[in-house]
């Protein structure tokens, strides 16, 4: 009698316990992953959009560019594993420089995901600060020269 | 009881699975995280390869200049794309070569110098540091990188016969493959140094046209005005074939004991003294003295040496002294153009020798390594790209670290 106690009582409620162990730590370790994944991406995603911006930047910056406008079409992804970013562009210029910085600042919507990046631009260079772009609606880097005046934007869908 | 030992054989074995699975997946899991990791590394080096290359910096003509830039950018202002400007090169702080205190200033130099006979020594106080570059570049305590570049032609110059006649051979090579049928256009700078203390040393320029072999080697280039196995010469040959041109030289001399070497003080002055090599890390006796003669010349459109007046300085010409005491001339050079300076030096009426410095690294295909070390870190990308300097052919390489491990930090 105590032997079928054993075995009905303790170890089939174990045995089907472990029935759920596998899913439970395959999603356990497949969040990790995404995490991980998804961390990683915005990174990347925030240091190439800087470099964009930079290059965009230096290209309009140069002498034979008396004025105009540069449209460069991003090749960045506009969501990440199903989500999409809110991308900020901010001022972080120190007041001992007379260059300006940009910190360009990603944040994954419905995550505590965020990253930035910096980016050093000349004195002439003006953006639109702390105003937020959708990763999802933003398709270009848009440069604008006019009077020595290099502005920064973000373009939609046309 | 054994049903009992069949569920307990069987739980053990399940917990073994459930463990073992974890185990492998973790792995796998891992595995493709350090893969990302490696991947958002890869863009990163092109981004910044890119960003360092396509930009003149700020200000852009900071290459020209003793300030410290407020952004790295190594491209020519005057250009685009992928030109690179031989003078912000001239500003980095190179990782090879070694510090020279010059007794004169007291002040440390960094020596570019490619063996004997030529020479580029920039002072270390106004050069672009390492840390400074991580910091304009906004990846201080993030990345770490070494920027190289390297010409894509290597132009080597033997001495087949010492003289009568000064018998030589080039070889050109590319990256792996011989530079073929390349149009070689030479100058060889003949060293004459006077008998009368009233005189000074001086040069003639031979040009010639060869080319190379399938092999990329061109023989038997001879000189029948050099007679002395002891005469000393600068021999420069320009590689040339579509477009891609790669530079070589080589230098003889009757004397390595006493010799002057050019040393570059201010880039936004352009000026360059002429020091004794005994006052290079207080390395000879003081009151040996040298005469010298200096000129500068450009590389033309057609690959000769043209010689640039440098104005009416009277230090052009004269006699550099070894010792704290003893002034040393300074050379003026031009603003905006690339080019050699040649110094023919005199210690007696047989003993002298010729020594050259690029006004601009490009001028005599220096190389240049900047940054910081790759070796032993755990991972390192690297990217290269084609460039231009004053010209010349180089191959850039950016090799960029995550000074954080496997992690990638934006």
């Amino acid at each position: 009698m105590p032997q079928v106690t054993i075995e009905y009582m303790i170890m089939v409620p174990v045995m089907i316990m472990q029935i759920f162990l596998f899913p439970i730590a395959a999603s356990v370790i497949m969040n990790t992953w995404v995490d991980s994944r998804m961390t990683i991406e915005l990174q990347e995603t925030a240091g190439h959009l800087g470099s964009s911006i930079q290059q965009l930047y230096y290209t309009m910056n140069h002498a034979s560019i008396a004025s105009g406008s540069l449209t460069v079409e991003l090749d960045t992804p506009p969501l990440i594993e199903g989500h999409y970013y809110n991308i900020t562009l901010q001022n972080a210029t120190n007041a001992n420089t007379s260059i300006k910085i940009m910190n360009v600042t990603l944040s994954l919507a419905g995550t505590n995901d965020k990253t930035s990046t910096l980016v050093t631009l000349g004195e002439n260079a003006d953006w639109q600060n702390n105003v937020i772009f959708l990763s999802n609606s933003t398709t270009s880097i848009i440069a604008t020269k006019s009077s020595g005046s290099i502005c920064l934007y973000f373009g939609g869908d046309t | 009881m054994n049903a009992t030992i069949d569920h307990m054989v069987s739980l053990i074995v399940f917990i073994g699975a459930i463990l073992l699975f974890i185990g492998l997946f973790s792995q796998t899991i891992q595995t493709a995280v350090v893969y990302e990791s490696h991947k958002a590394l890869s863009t990163k080096t092109s981004d910044l390869l890119d960003t360092i290359l396509l930009n003149p910096g700020i200000p852009g003509d900071w290459g020209k200049t003793d300030v410290r830039p407020a952004g790295l950018g190594l491209q020519d202002p005057e250009f685009t794309q992928y030109q690179m400007s031989s003078f912000s090169l001239m500003r980095l702080d190179s990782s090879t070569g070694n510090l020279v205190e010059y007794d004169k200033t007291g002040s440390y130099y960094s020596n570019l110098s490619l063996g004997f006979g030529a020479s580029l020594l920039m002072p270390k106080a106004q050069e672009l540091n390492y840390s400074t570059a991580l910091t304009l570049l906004g990846i201080n305590n993030t990345y770490g990188f070494q920027l190289t570049l390297t010409p894509t032609i290597t132009v080597s110059i033997n001495e087949k016969q010492a003289s009568s006649p000064l018998n030589l051979s080039i070889r050109a090579i590319g990256t792996g493959f011989p530079f073929a049928y390349a149009t070689i256009n030479y100058c060889l700078i003949q060293v004459t140094l006077p008998s009368s203390d009233a005189d000074y040393p001086s040069y003639t320029i031979q040009n010639g046209v060869t080319t190379t072999d399938w092999q990329g080697t061109a023989d038997n280039i001879t000189f029948s005005s050099v007679t002395d196995p002891s005469q000393s010469y600068s021999f420069i040959a320009y590689a040339h074939l579509d477009g891609i041109v790669g530079v070589g030289y080589h230098t003889r001399v009757s004397t390595t004991d006493q010799y002057v070497v050019p040393i570059v003080q201010s880039m936004s002055s352009q000026n360059v003294s002429l020091a004794h090599n005994y006052d290079l890390n207080n390395s000879g006796p003081e009151g040996s003295s040298l005469k010298y003669n200096a000129t500068f010349v450009i590389s033309t459109e057609d690959y000769t040496l043209s010689e640039l007046s440098l104005g009416n300085s009277s230090s052009l010409v004269g006699t550099v002294t070894s010792g704290v005491g003893n002034p040393s001339p300074t050379i003026p050079l031009p603003e905006c153009t690339t080019g050699i300076l040649i110094v023919t030096y005199q210690e007696s009426s047989t003993q002298g020798g010729v020594v050259l410095m690029p006004w601009g690294v490009s001028s005599l295909a220096f190389p240049v390594t900047f940054g910081g070390n790759p070796v032993g870190q755990v991972w390192v990308a690297t990217d290269i790209r084609q460039v231009t300097i004053g010209g010349i052919a180089y191959q850039a390489k950016l090799a960029l670290w995550s000074t954080s491990g496997y992690q990638v930090n934006g």
